[in-house]
This record gives structure tokens, C-alpha cells and sequence, in this order.
């Protein structure tokens, strides 16, 4: 199945930019969530849940998130999967103004690795 | 310290008055503790009183809503108390529904602790339940010690304003807010008895009830547009300008229908909305914006439906029981029916 | 039939010694060296510090990297933490001594928000299982321009390594008590409580990814398919974490050798129950993944024969919607299912508690609302970085006052809201 990563984060716009397709853009937490809601209505298939990871959405400024190229109709249980997504981050109100770049790095780091667990289990990949 | 001063309001039965047919007395203001009142100072001993006894008819209070809600929170305020207590109403009805009205009335404009106290299946309970503290009662007067045993000391903690713990150790019906609380048994022991009263049929409680889903599946489509009788119907509570039905703007208590035979668009000339939950300039600029009678129209002019239903439905949907609106929609669904209706919009906000 | 006992070496106090590390009368005494000396093993390890915190004391553990029960294989095959410490061999049979009332917490820092607080005295003690242990702290730092995977690692295998050193010390010790596990095969257990309602334990493992990962024989969870294991293997360590993110509602190896569900299953079992098995699934991040998993958990309870199940959770946000699928599918296949769970329903606890939902899951037992806050006064001594609290999920920027109370949300206690049920915390 052909697929985009959708991010904010530079790390996996450079790491797997070259072997995958990556749409990235300097945008917030929130806004990646939007960005692939758009997609699924649109009828792209959700392919990673949004809230991959245990840190926190006010955590965490980074989301990485795979989403299937394929247009078709849209996907009930991905739609209700992505808004409910966006409800639960939205929650989590009281945010980290800023932080230190190694704190920024570690979070990218983490985004990053969770987004090559899911690539591992594409099967036509590895 | 001197006690903590209580008003308590009862209705015509609980103060000995009479049964439905004294139910439309007006309200009344009377010194100290009236019948449940005496049972509640008992339980207080020196920490707090019964000062003054509101009494009012169900009738008269739920006929005549805006304005006993008014005498009443004129009388509560008289007495400047640091605690005002409804009820409780256990299974009555129209009682339980005063009591949830005024006991929120008194909280949002008195801005003091408020608590009351009815069966769960009392239509009150589910209609204030997330608005107030309604502690859970049985569902007969002949519960009354209970009641006092859980609501008096209940009411002592809200009037001293201390934590209030989890539903399940004060009493309280839960109100959607979750409070935490340590158990004494952990997690996985009880998960294991739920899991064996589940088994055997016997009833649990879970610890969180998940969000109720009330889907409804749509109905096929209609086929011939070109042919039917559309209705429009709002919970935006767009309602002819001076809201001749006194339709509330929340919690609404029954819903409106009216007519809009010949008319071609919503001015702000005639019509209005009742709605509280929202800004309403928009609303009351062009009522068309939430009801559009005016695009309706141009595609009956057009032949795209074949006609826009002379009369339409509408409530107040900030903060109204589902209970209500369910029953609501119930009865002009059927009124829709009767008249040919073959579709209808519904608007929300 | 399987049989395990589990010796329990009651460890009433632990104390310092210059001597060799030794279980004398309940007191563990640990040599700093010693201790040292198998962290330092690893080359990647460039310092390693030893306290003790004893419950009560004014001591602050943060932020800790895993908790770890001190035992020791006496009889039977295999070793503790099987494909780490030990070979393969299938665990779970014989007897394990067990250094009940010690533990093994590791500290150090791998990422700029690393987690996890233990307040042995205080408001926050309450809220963690771990200020009621007898705690053998190991602080270590890396060299310089280590990778956080090689970190974690590092740390984990270092955790698992010291455990194991201070368990082998009970090998002679006379246990105070010994608790028997028995475990029939499915045709036996069916033979002999015919009556009994089957029961299964489903245990979602968190697998997504760096300080998200479960492992079992040593193998990474989020590359396993749903499977069956028996419940006493997990006691012998075959499950460990790897997992150092979502402090509250992660599960420690400490909470995995006692998994509570596992051992108030195994209470009933016989009476009101036949505890037919356990099994073991995951949450990846891949959605096909979760649906694979879901559907495999659902086709092994019924083919388990089960009546019931209890699932219980890991972590935040994604595993939610594991656990609804997980619960879905079962219940539809006419198992009964009772889930445990926690919630994150804002400080003020108006929010959606959960991130998924389904009626179906009708019957939840919850660890309590994540994000209560809750002030956690200035302890005499902390062990670890406290410069974390800072960046720590449920706290935020200058949460520290001028008389060194933090505000944090309960999140950032370790074990707080434990989806296995391991803790008494709630709410309504």
C-alpha cells in the first residue's frame, strides 16, 4: 500500500525523507491531527493511531503520523479514531511554554521511533 | 462558631397541606424547620438550623415557572442563609423537577451551596443531576431517615465548603465529574468480583459508566424530492420575537410550534431565538441563519421539494435533558405524521 | 498439571554492609560494591551510586526507570527473566525464592523528560505501591555520547543483572511463608471443576516503540502475535519491561513478576472460577496491527473455551483503542468481560475520560483520574535528577514554589493509576 507520513518533526523528514514519502510542515501537535482529519473525510485510510506513544499531547511537540494514499470512500472507524484523538489532546490544556533543544531532541528521537515500529509492520518493507 | 443557617424548600405534602389538591398554593414563607425540616435540625444538633421553610404547590411552582422561581429566590434571599436545601422529593415527580429548578436557581443567583435529594428514576434527578448535588433517595417518603441520614451531613461539607470526595462515598448521584478516591480493596480483586457477579447475572456496578451512544439509524432516502413535504425543525430555539411560549433558554421544559404559512423569510422584525448557549446577535439578525425558512422556500420555488410544511417545530436544546427532548420530538413527531410530512431537517447549533 | 512455589523471604529492613551483601533474619544487607561492580560491567555504564529508602523516610526516588523484584530459581527449570538473564527455558515450575518487601528501583536519565516519582513519606507516598517497599536504589549515569536505545538498555539489563545478585541471596534462606501455584492443562482443569465458570486474563502489553516496549522470553512485544502463556511464568520474570514513559500507568517488571491480576485470579480459582490461562497482547502503533491483535486475543478466549475475561491496560491514549477493540470482539464472541483501565479526564475532571468508548464495555474497574493534581511537599533527600519535574508529563513549567513544593498531576507517580489494578486508587 502506497502511504505519506504526515509530521512536524525535522528528524523524520530527514531520516526516512529520501526512502519514503513524507509530507512535512512546521506546524503544532494539533495541526498534524487536523491536517490528517481533512485526509481521512477526504478518504484517505489512517494507517497509524494519532496518539501513538504515551507522552503526553502537551508533552511532546512532535506527531508523526501514517496515513494511506489510496483515495477512496471514508472510513468510519478512522474517523471516529482521529476526532476522538483530537478531543483527548485537546484536553491536556496545560502546556510547556519551552524547552531546552536536548529535551527538543529527545522528543523528536521518540516520535521517530515510533513511527518505524509502525513502518515495520508494512509488510512489503521488511 | 454560630450555626450555619439553612433554608429548606418543601412542597404543599411535605408540609402538611395537602395532596393534589391543594398542589397550586402559592409559594409561602414560613420560620424554622416545617415537617422534614425537624428531622434535618435533629441530625445537625449545634451545627446548623432550619431557619426558614419555603412552601410551594408543584402545580403552582411548574405553571406558573418564572415566576415562583422568582417569589422563591426573593424568599431564600430574605433569609440570607449559608445553605439552601431542596427537598428531598424521592419519587414525586413534578416535586423532584422544582426541586433540581430552584436548588440550581438558588446556585447560580444566590451563589450558595445548594443540595437536594430524590429517587434516581425521578425525571429531576436526570434532568440536574450534572447542575447540582442531588444525593440518591429511596423512592418513597416512608426513605425520609435514610435521606437526612445521608443529606445532613452531606449538606454540612458543602456549607463549609470542605472536599467533596467521590460520588460513591458521599452519596451523591454521579454528576460527571470524576473524583478520585482510594478504595480498600485493589483494582484487580475487584475487577475479578465484577467479573463473577457478571458471570452469575448478578448486579455490578462498573466504575465508569462509558459515554451513553443513543445512535439512530438513518432512514432510507427520500426518493422524490421534487415531491415532498419537507418540515424544519431546531434545537436552536428560534421562536417568533418576544417568545410567546416562554420556551426557556436552557434546561427547556417543553418546545414551541408555529406557523409560517406565506412566510418567505425569517426577519428580525418577527422572529427570534430563546437560546442561551450561544451569542445570539447572528441569530436574532437573520433567525433564517438557523432555521432557513428563506433557502426552503427558493427551492420550492424551484420545484426541487415539492413543499415547505406550514408549520414548524422548535426548542431550546442548552442544557435540556435528553429524557425531554426524546419525549419532545416523541409527540410532534407525530403531529409531522398526521400532516403528510415526508421529511424533516433538523438544525442544531 | 504445573506447580510453582513461591518461597517469600519477608524483607522487614535493609541496611548497608561492608561484609558481602546477605539475607540475615529479614535484613537485607547490601555492599555498595558489590553492587557497583555488575553495573559497571557493561562498558556503556560509566557510574553507578547505591541508597537505600526505607518507607517513611523523607526521600524522593525520580525519575525512576523500572522497579524490579529481588528472586531467585531454587528448583525447577529455567532462570529468572528467561531470554535476559536466564537461557529460554519455559519457567513458571518449581520453586522461586522471593525477597518480599525488597526492591530494586533504577534511576538515571535517558531523555530530557524522563518520568517517574517515588516520595517514600508524604501526601504522595499514598499514590505509589513502591513507598511501602524496602528499596535498593541504583543510580547510574552513562558514558559520554551514549544512544538512548543503548541507554535503556544499559539500564534495563543493569536492573535486571543487580535483582537477580540480591535474589540469589535468599537461595538458602528459609522462606517465611511458601504460596503454591497450581496450573492443570485445559483438559484437566475442565475434568475437574466442570461447574466452574472459565475465566482468562488478557494482558495488553505496551509496545510501540523506545521506552515503550514489553518484552517476553526476550522477545520485543510489538513483533509477537497475540499468544497464550501460563500464568505462572510471568512470576518467574518471562515478561519485563522496557517501558519508562506514562510513569502512572506504565507497568514496571516489578508489577509484571506480580501481576495482581494473575495472582487474584488464582485466589478464586477452584471456587468461584476455573482460571483457564492468560493472554498476552499488544499495542502497537500500526492500526492493522491492532486489529490483527484484537481479533487473535477474541479467537484464543474462545478457543480457551472462556466464560469470562479480565483485560487490563497499559499506558496512555493509543491503547485505548486496543482495549476496545480487544473488548469488543470478545464480548461479541458471548464472553463475558470486566476491563481495567484509567482515566485522563482533566484537572478538573470534566473531560472524556477515555480516548475510545463502546457500551459493550459495560463493567471497568479504573485506576483513578491521571490528571488530579496533587502537591508534593520538599523531601530531606532526593535520589536521581529533580531537575526533571519540570518536563515531566502532569507537570509544567515552574512548578516548583519558593519553599520547594512541586505541583504536579498524579501521572508523574509511579504506579499511581496501574492498569493492572495493582493499586487501590479510583474514581466515580
Amino acid at each position: 500500500m502506497k502511504f505519506v507520513i504526515v509530521t512536524n518533526n525535522p528528524r523524520v523528514r530527514d531520516e526516512l525523507g529520501k526512502e519514503f514519502e513524507v509530507d512535512f510542515a512546521n506546524i503544532t501537535y494539533r495541526e498534524v491531527l487536523c491536517k490528517v482529519r481533512d485526509m481521512i473525510y477526504e478518504g484517505h485510510k489512517l494507517l497509524t493511531h494519532p496518539l501513538s506513544g504515551s507522552v503526553k499531547p502537551n508533552e511532546t511537540p512532535y506527531k508523526s503520523i501514517l496515513v494511506g494514499k489510496k483515495i477512496g470512500k471514508m472510513d468510519l472507524q478512522d474517523a471516529s479514531i482521529i476526532e476522538n484523538s483530537i478531543i483527548t489532546a485537546d484536553k491536556f490544556s496545560v502546556k510547556f511554554p519551552e524547552m531546552p533543544d536536548s529535551v527538543r531532541e529527545d522528543f523528536q528521537l521518540i516520535d521517530t521511533t515510533l513511527i518505524k515500529s509502525a513502518l515495520m509492520s508494512i509488510p512489503e518493507i521488511f | 462558631m454560630s450555626k450555619i443557617r439553612v433554608v429548606q424548600y418543601i412542597n404543599q405534602f411535605f408540609a402538611q397541606i395537602g395532596g393534589e389538591e391543594k398542589a397550586d398554593i402559592p409559594a409561602e414563607l414560613r420560620e424554622g424547620p416545617v415537617g422534614p425540616g425537624l428531622a434535618f435540625n435533629a441530625a445537625w444538633g449545634d451545627e446548623a438550623e432550619v431557619v426558614a421553610t419555603i412552601i410551594c404547590g408543584d402545580s403552582y411552582f411548574n405553571e406558573n415557572l418564572e415566576k415562583a422561581q422568582a417569589e422563591v429566590l426573593e424568599m431564600v434571599k430574605s433569609q440570607n442563609p449559608d445553605m439552601f436545601i431542596a427537598g428531598p422529593a424521592f419519587n414525586a415527580g413534578r416535586y423532584g423537577v422544582a426541586c433540581g429548578t430552584i436548588a440550581k436557581a438558588v446556585q447560580d443567583n444566590l451563589n450558595i451551596p445548594v443540595l437536594t435529594g430524590m429517587y434516581v428514576e425521578n425525571p429531576g434527578a436526570d434532568m440536574f443531576k450534572k447542575d447540582v448535588y442531588i444525593v440518591a433517595t429511596k423512592n418513597s417518603a416512608a426513605g425520609m431517615r435514610d435521606a437526612v441520614k445521608k443529606m445532613a451531613p452531606f449538606a454540612l461539607k458543602l456549607a463549609r465548603h470542605e472536599a467533596i470526595g467521590a460520588s460513591c462515598e458521599e452519596g451523591y448521584m454521579p454528576n460527571g465529574v470524576r473524583v478520585n478516591l482510594f478504595e480498600k480493596e485493589r483494582g484487580s480483586a475487584r475487577a475479578v468480583k465484577m467479573l463473577i457477579a457478571k458471570l452469575n447475572g448478578k448486579p455490578f456496578t462498573t466504575e465508569f459508566p462509558m459515554p451513553s451512544f443513543d445512535r439512530v439509524a438513518p432512514n432510507p432516502a427520500v426518493k422524490d424530492m421534487a415531491h415532498a413535504t419537507v418540515a424544519l425543525c431546531t434545537s436552536g430555539g428560534i421562536v417568533p420575537l418576544g417568545n410567546p411560549d416562554h420556551i426557556e433558554s436552557s434546561s427547556a421544559s417543553h418546545y414551541g410550534e408555529y406557523d409560517i404559512e406565506g412566510v418567505m423569510d425569517l426577519d428580525a422584525a418577527h422572529w427570534a431565538t430563546a437560546h442561551g448557549g450561544y451569542d445570539p446577535v447572528y441569530a436574532n439578525e437573520d433567525a433564517d441563519r438557523v432555521l432557513p425558512v428563506d433557502v426552503l422556500r427558493e427551492m420550492e420555488k424551484e420545484g426541487r421539494i415539492g413543499k415547505l410544511h406550514n408549520k414548524f417545530y422548535t426548542t431550546v436544546g442548552n442544557g435540556t435533558a435528553v429524557a425531554s427532548s426524546k419525549a419532545f420530538a416523541a409527540e410532534y413527531a407525530q403531529k409531522l405524521k398526521a400532516d403528510g410530512v415526508d421529511c424533516v431537517i433538523m438544525t442544531s447549533t | 498439571m504445573k506447580k510453582l512455589e513461591l518461597g517469600n523471604i519477608l524483607i522487614h529492613d535493609v541496611q548497608f554492609s561492608n561484609e558481602g551483601s546477605k539475607v540475615e533474619n529479614g535484613v537485607l544487607y547490601v555492599n555498595k560494591e558489590e553492587i557497583c561492580k555488575i553495573a559497571l560491567e557493561d562498558e556503556n555504564i560509566a557510574s553507578c551510586e547505591v541508597f537505600l529508602a526505607r518507607p517513611g523516610e523523607s526521600v524522593r526516588i525520580t525519575p525512576v526507570k523500572d522497579v524490579i523484584e529481588p528472586r531467585v530459581k531454587v528448583e525447577g527449570k529455567g532462570g529468572i527473566f528467561p531470554g535476559w538473564i536466564a537461557k529460554v527455558d519455559t519457567v513458571g515450575e518449581g520453586r522461586t525464592h522471593v525477597l518480599k518487601g525488597a526492591a530494586v528501583v533504577t534511576t538515571g536519565k535517558i531523555v530530557g523528560f524522563q518520568e517517574g516519582i517515588i516520595d517514600m513519606s508524604g501526601p504522595g507516598a499514598d499514590y505509589t505501591p513502591f513507598s511501602k517497599t524496602m528499596n535498593v536504589v541504583v543510580k547510574m549515569e552513562p558514558v559520554e555520547g551514549l544512544k538512548q536505545h543503548e541507554h535503556e538498555y544499559a539500564l534495563r539489563i543493569a536492573g535486571f543483572k543487580i535483582a537477580c545478585f540480591l535474589g540469589e541471596l535468599g537461595r538458602n534462606v528459609t522462606p517465611d511463608e511458601v504460596k503454591t501455584y497450581e496450573f492443570d492443562n485445559i483438559v484437566e482443569s475442565a475434568a475437574k471443576y466442570p461447574n466452574l465458570p472459565r475465566v482468562a486474563y488478557v494482558q495488553m502489553l505496551q509496545s510501540q516503540g523506545l521506552l515503550h516496549d514489553t518484552y517476553v522470553y526476550g522477545v520485543d512485544a510489538k513483533k509477537t502475535l497475540t499468544t497464550i502463556i501460563t500464568p505462572t511464568e510471568v512470576m518467574d520474570g518471562a515478561i519485563v519491561s522496557g517501558n519508562c514513559v506514562s510513569s502512572c500507568d506504565k507497568n514496571p517488571t516489578y508489577v509484571h513478576m506480580n501481576n495482581p491480576v494473575v495472582t487474584d485470579l488464582f485466589e478464586q480459582h477452584g471456587k468461584t472460577l476455573n482460571f483457564v490461562g492468560m493472554i498476552i497482547t499488544n499495542e502497537n502503533v500500526y492500526l492493522a496491527d491492532k486489529e490483527r491483535s484484537s481479533n487473535w486475543s477474541a479467537k484464543l478466549a474462545k478457543y480457551l473455551g472462556c466464560d469470562g475475561v479480565i483485560i487490563s491496560q497499559e499506558g496512555f491514549g493509543n491503547p485505548d483503542t486496543d482495549l476496545i477493540m480487544n473488548t469488543k470482539k470478545i464480548e461479541a464472541e458471548g464472553i463475558k468481560t470486566v476491563i481495567i483501565t484509567d482515566e485522563y479526564a482533566g484537572r478538573d475532571g470534566k473531560s472524556q475520560s477515555l480516548a475510545d468508548a463502546d457500551p459493550s464495555a459495560d463493567a471497568v474497574v479504573t485506576g483513578g483520574n491521571a490528571n488530579q493534581v496533587i502537591v508534593l511537599p520538599p523531601m530531606e533527600t532526593v535520589y536521581g535528577h529533580l531537575e526533571f519535574v519540570d518536563t515531566i508529563a502532569g507537570g509544567s513549567a515552574n512548578n516548583i514554589d519558593a519553599h520547594g513544593n512541586i505541583t504536579v498531576e498524579i501521572q508523574a507517580i509511579t504506579g499511581a493509576t496501574n492498569e493492572t489494578g495493582f493499586n487501590y486508587l479510583s474514581a466515580r
